[in-house]
């Protein structure tokens, strides 16, 4: 989702001027709390650094593609599931 | 300009592709890369033209003589589907070097790959992935999105592949 909110940013930043001067008056920020970011992603889209809006871009895009691939990584099941007999996994969420 | 992977100016490329087919409207093939050209957005009043040449040497090659318009000189015995290649390629030669494309730093980041660059921004220009994903499921097939998206076979065979092996997503 987030990245398919930031490719929306980056795909109307061609055509809409807009996007750009607030990148370049260092209000990029603000574009960024419109949209559809976590509030995590949102700061760290704030405060990135870059020489021209290009550069922002890929630079938020490896934000992004970094913090989705940690969600998919979340949602994994343990590699043990499966593996144990179901009393010893019973036994281990109990100590747990 | 920090140093950038494929992939990443690859995404970049759909990007700004996506932002000229938002503008256009389209939703279904062929996009009309030559009414965007011709009635192009206002930021690049000075940069999208298109004029046919009589010419030997080139398909199609972006021009902007000073203190004039930018142009597409293409030359005027194109097939029909390798002329909206050619104009799609050369569009991102417009982009690059237009007042808006500088001030985005387009230059720094596509220039030293403008070749393969401009080639798959121009397939994707074409043939964008949420259209030719709902194409795929309609029951369309490899031999017949030449036609439906107006690109030349070698191009819609290579777009295929690629779409099949990476791109699923917008």
């Amino acid at each position: 989702m987030s990245m398919e909110t930031l490719n929306k940013l980056v795909a109307r930043s061609i055509i809409d001027p807009g996007v750009v001067q607030a990148f370049t008056a260092g209000r990029i920020g603000d574009v960024i709390s419109e949209l559809d970011f976590s509030a995590e992603l949102c700061d760290s889209l704030s405060d990135i650094e870059a020489e021209s809006w290009a550069e922002y871009a890929v630079l938020a895009y490896r934000y992004v593609k970094a913090a989705e691939e940690r969600e998919v990584r979340i949602q994994l099941p343990s590699p043990l599931e499966g593996l144990l007999p179901d009393e010893k996994r019973a036994e281990d969420e109990q100590a747990a | 300009m920090i140093p950038i992977t494929r992939e990443e100016r690859q995404w970049f490329l759909r990007s700004l592709a996506q932002g000229l087919i938002d503008y256009l409207g389209v939703q279904e093939p062929p996009v009309p890369v030559e009414d965007l050209l011709k009635n192009p957005p206002p930021l690049y009043d000075s940069d999208f033209g298109v004029v046919d040449m009589y010419s030997n040497l080139w398909d199609a090659t972006f021009a902007r003589p000073p203190t004039q318009r930018g142009s597409i000189f293409v030359r005027i015995d194109l097939d029909p589907e390798e002329r909206r290649f050619a104009l799609a390629r050369e569009t991102l030669s417009a982009l690059i070097t237009s007042k808006h494309g500088r001030a985005i730093g387009l230059f720094d980041l596509l220039l030293p790959h403008l070749r393969e660059s401009a080639e798959y921004f121009a397939s994707h220009l074409l043939a964008p992935a949420t259209m030719l994903k709902a194409y795929h499921e309609q029951g369309g097939r490899a031999r017949g999105m030449s036609k439906t998206f107006g690109i030349p076979p070698f191009v819609a065979l290579q777009r295929w592949e690629d779409f099949h092996s990476i791109d699923h997503t917008p």
